[in-house]
């Protein structure tokens, strides 16, 4: 579909209020993990402009670009009360648009976002990260990314070194020169919905000490640790999904 | 022939560090995160030293450029500041072009830059050449305050910002997406009116090619196949009349990598060792480093993904002398095989390569003035030659 002038790719899916989900800077793992959420919501998965099966958009550059371009979205699509998820830098995102527009939220999840510079446990910066290192940062265990990778030696491998690169340049746009929004924590208190802050406690970008900083300045927050999860806590473990459909309900 | 009317040599130095430590090969890259620490600065004084005789040789032999460039983080180079090499080479020389091919605009101000070349242009009298590159990769790790996204766009608004500063009178203002300028007055501005001979460095991505046929300028390839080259200037043959400009001999630059000495055998047995240092060590780096995000296009990097590295660590001979302009023997086999590749590419502008990787001093003597003296005379044309010499006789 076309927001303003950016084609962007929207999967829809179940029945009921609108939960809207905004997915991190890497979107090789899909979106199996919200299937539990339209048995009960009626979810909207859109690919950011630049990720996945989206296009690019040489008008949306910033933070505030992304944010602006949800704006629009919302307006298109004409929801309101919306359950905002946001993962990583959708996170981030998700945020920025909270505290510019709380009144279009029913609630705020966000899981492992990126986005806050918290000096004493800072978010890692992939751009520094070797191709091999990523994985062993995104998950605690392995496996659950495994079947989201084909085999260096397959004819889809290169494909998917062509979308890692396209969606790192993307995200390059965005956070190169920093993995962090330098103002965002001057606006956190404009959030005014409850906000689930969602973290697992192994997670080696976003860690999860962060999640007190996020909690100190967003009024109405609680914080959900999962044990034995790593940053894709949604994907690896039930507990973390169980736990966003709780909130939100 | 039409390249043979203003053939010219331009002598190339990479001054590399070359103290490296015995285990080495163990670095998947030499370039961005090998440390310093491998740095003795007593060795790179003494390297320093002996380079610039080099150079200052070269221009003794009455090469009729001296070029140098830069890079950051690595071994492969010790000129992060080009324009620094490039003003000491002014006053150890006499005739010779000098060319700084040359500083990656993106990493300093645009007029800081156009401030650096008119400076050394006036004191050199007109001697100087410049070549822009975007930078490697591995510059955009190394220098990572610059965002490697907007890295084309950046570098094509900062050279109209010194073309604007050398062409027009200032105070002039500028008003773009990266610069705003209030009062763009560059002191001094160029000796060579409007400007000194400029040439895009590149890959011969499309990006590159179109932006050099806009303006007219030459091209230089660096790190891609001669038949790539071919292909660039061939493109650029077909674009520039479309800007109201010509592609002559001048505008394709030839990159060779050279060694001539007594016989095929002696030539091979001398050089070769260094050619394989210069990919398998000197250039070595990863795929990763060499294509930071954003960097090139999506159809850039399909074409890119996994050939890179063959120029970057790798290292075929057969290949090489296939795929690269690179000429190892006797005088006539080095003249001829050069010949052949001006005909090809038709260009009059050869860049030497006489220092090759970690090769000793007595070999580049060697090398340097057994192509001065019987290389370059078997592809000039006699009355060309007889001006060179006069020039080189004249008092100054």
């Amino acid at each position: 579909m076309n927001v303003n002038g950016a084609d962007i790719v929207l999967f829809t899916g179940g029945a009921g209020e609108p939960l809207v989900f905004l997915h991190g800077a890497g979107t090789v793992s899909g979106f199996n993990f919200s299937a539990s959420w339209a048995q009960r919501f009626k979810v909207y998965l859109p690919y950011h402009p630049g990720f996945g099966e989206s296009a690019d958009s040489a008008a949306i550059a910033s933070i505030d670009d992304y944010v602006l371009h949800y704006l629009e979205l919302l307006d298109h699509l004409e929801l309101d009360e919306v359950r905002l998820v946001g993962l990583s830098l959708g996170g981030w995102i998700a945020a920025r648009l909270a505290a510019q527009n709380s009144h279009r939220l029913k609630k705020l999840v966000l899981v492992g976002p990126a986005g806050l510079r918290v000096p004493e446990h800072p978010t890692t910066d992939i751009f520094r990260l070797k191709p091999g290192e990523l994985p062993s940062y995104l998950v605690q265990d392995p496996g659950v990314l495994a079947p989201y990778v084909p085999d260096p030696q397959s004819p889809d491998f290169l494909d998917f070194l062509v979308n890692d690169y396209h969606e790192m340049s993307s995200f390059a746009r965005l956070a190169w020169e920093r993995p962090y929004d330098p103002d965002l924590a001057k606006w956190l208190h404009r959030i005014d919905v409850p906000t689930l802050l969602l973290y697992g406690d192994k997670d080696r970008i976003t860690p999860a000490p962060q999640s007190k900083t996020w909690a100190g300045l967003i009024p109405n927050a609680v914080v959900r640790i999962v044990k034995d999860a790593g940053h894709l806590v949604l994907d690896e473990k039930e507990e973390a999904r169980k736990a966003v459909l709780d909130f939100i309900s | 022939m039409r390249w043979q009317d203003d053939l010219q040599f331009y002598s190339m130095h990479f001054m590399p560090y070359v103290h490296l430590p015995p285990d080495q090969e163990k670095y998947d890259s030499l370039w961005v995160d090998f440390s310093n620490k491998h740095y003795d600065p007593e060795k790179g004084h003494q390297l320093y030293q002996r380079y610039f005789r080099e150079l200052v040789l070269a221009d003794e032999l009455g090469y009729d450029g001296l070029v140098v460039n830069e890079h950051h983080n690595t071994e492969y180079s010790m000129m992060p500041v080009c324009t620094a090499a490039a003003a000491a080479l002014i006053p150890m020389t006499r005739r010779a072009k000098i060319c700084v091919f040359g500083v990656p605009v993106n990493f300093v101000m645009p007029n800081r830059l156009a401030e650096e070349y008119a400076m050394l242009d006036v004191m050199s009298g007109g001697r100087l050449e410049i070549a822009f590159p975007l930078g490697t990769g591995m510059e955009y790790w190394s220098n990572s305050v610059v965002n490697p996204a907007s890295a084309r766009a950046k570098f094509r608004e900062s050279i109209d910002i010194m073309i604007q500063a050398w062409t027009e009178d200032g105070p002039t203002t500028y008003d773009g997406e990266f610069y705003n300028y209030r009062y763009l007055n560059v002191w001094p501005r160029p000796y060579q009116k409007p400007y000194p001979r400029c040439y895009i460095v590149g890959t011969g991505s499309p990006e590159t090619i179109a932006f050099a046929a806009e303006r007219g300028w030459g091209y230089a390839s660096v790190f891609v196949p001669i038949s790539q080259q071919v292909k660039t200037f061939k493109a650029m043959r077909e674009m520039m009349p479309k800007h109201g400009h010509e592609m002559t001999p001048a505008k394709a630059m030839a990159n060779t990598i050279v060694y001539v000495a007594e016989t095929n055998e002696i030539a091979e047995k001398e050089a070769l060792e260094h050619i394989k240092y210069y990919f398998t060590v000197a250039a070595r780096t990863t795929p990763r480093y060499l294509a930071p995000p954003g960097y090139i296009s999506l159809d850039q990097f399909r074409i890119r993904a996994g050939t890179a590295t063959k120029m970057h660590g790798g290292f075929d001979w057969d290949e090489m002398t296939k795929n690269w302009r690179v000429a190892v023997g006797t005088p006539e086999r080095v003249a001829e095989k050069i010949a052949a590749w001006c005909e090809e590419a038709d260009s009059s502008r050869v860049i030497c390569h006489h220092h090759i990787g970690d090769m000793p001093h007595w070999k580049v003597v060697k090398n340097m003035t057994m192509f001065a003296e019987e290389v370059i005379p078997r592809l000039r044309p006699r009355e060309k030659q007889v001006s060179t010499l006069k020039a080189q006789l004249s008092p100054q």
